[in-house]
């Protein structure tokens, strides 16, 4: 049982290390002595509200609420919670002593709360301190303070404020990391027998933001949770 | 396309389809075809699942799947079937607030509560 819930933990730290990039510590304080430096917020709000589209992108997820064992047959973005359960079984592990240390250090700094925030027309589920894929944001720079206005729902360990259809005042702020671009795809179209084939290439530019604070939503009417 | 990069693209295909040009073409451009109509279909079958997702989460606690959506529709809820399905998924309190909401809204339907329980017919004599 412990071996095996060990190795599910460096298999999702390493997971952890691919994606979320685990500098992360050194990450926010970097990015927040840059922010400071940089007298350059711009707030963004988003006034399309057509709800067409939904994304595929599966954002991570927030995990407070005591079900563990199940999220090992999930996407591998289900890790932020992991290590704040089992830290205590992972101290006596010999191996990836360094791969622990980060695990140790990343609950203290997060806070248990998420966010449903709609950027760009899609909606994603946000939590502070990770980041994720968005539609280009227009006039942005790196390093650009961004309030993202439309939260639809923000929960907690013991509440949940469920937006009609906004959570009024609840903003999210996050810092622009980068703004590139997605991977290739081919759009290649094709008529058969008329000599039809059109080869071409696409990249949609996106903007990749790390989600720094959940902040206004105390005011607003709550259905708090017999947990 | 050059050679190289059709099998570049050919990688994991059967048989002579992965080395030999003249079939790796072929094959790459219906895999081209298939590719461009499915990005158009992932978008349908995705949303299929998320409904199947949430219309599970709500018959655990009682309510159906059409009932809850016409529920939030009637309290301005915007959440997007995507969400609805990983919050029913992984946040379960804040999905049974969610249904609760949708029930007060809109009570409807007497029937669906439960799933339908198999009778055992090994007693019955055809």
């Amino acid at each position: 049982m412990a071996a095996s819930s060990s190795t599910t933990l460096v298999a999702l730290c390493s997971s952890l290390t691919t994606q979320c990039k685990i500098s992360s510590n050194q990450n926010p304080i970097l990015s927040k002595s840059l922010c400071l430096s940089k007298s350059n917020s711009g707030s963004f709000s988003k006034t399309t509200h057509n709800l067409s589209s939904s994304s595929l992108i599966f954002s991570k997820r927030p995990t407070f609420f005591a079900n563990p064992p199940k999220f090992s047959e999930s996407e591998a973005l289900v890790v932020e919670a992991e290590p704040e359960a089992p830290v205590s079984e992972a101290n006596p592990e010999p191996a990836a002593t360094q791969v622990v240390e980060v695990a140790k250090e990343e609950p203290p700094k997060r806070e248990e709360i998420f966010a449903v925030v709609m950027v760009g027309s899609r909606q994603y589920i946000v939590i502070p301190g990770r980041w994720l894929y968005v539609q280009r944001l227009k006039g942005a720079d790196v390093n650009d303070k961004v309030t993202l206005n439309k939260v639809l729902l923000v929960g907690t360990r013991t509440s949940a404020y469920i937006g009609k259809p906004v959570v009024t005042n609840a903003s999210v702020h996050a810092v622009v990391e980068e703004q590139g671009l997605d991977a290739k795809k081919i759009v290649f179209k094709y008529k058969k027998k008329k000599n039809y084939r059109r080869n071409i290439g696409h990249r949609q530019p996106n903007t990749r933001i790390r989600i720094t604070g959940i902040t206004g939503y105390q005011d607003y009417p709550v259905s708090t949770l017999d947990s | 396309m050059n050679k190289k990069k059709i099998f570049k693209l050919a990688k994991g295909f059967r048989g002579r389809a992965k080395n030999c040009i003249r079939i790796a073409r072929e094959r790459v451009e219906k895999a081209l075809q298939y590719s461009y109509r499915d990005r158009r279909n992932k978008k349908r079958d995705m949303r299929s699942l998320w409904i199947q997702r949430i219309n599970a989460g709500t018959r655990q606690h009682g309510v159906n799947y059409g009932n809850f959506m016409h529920g939030l529709l009637k309290e301005n809820i915007q959440l997007n079937r995507k969400v609805l399905s990983e919050i029913s998924m992984h946040e379960p309190y804040s999905f049974k607030a969610l249904v609760d909401i949708s029930r007060n809204a809109f009570p409807g339907n007497k029937n669906v509560v439960h799933p339908p329980r198999k009778v055992d017919m090994s007693a019955v004599n055809v």
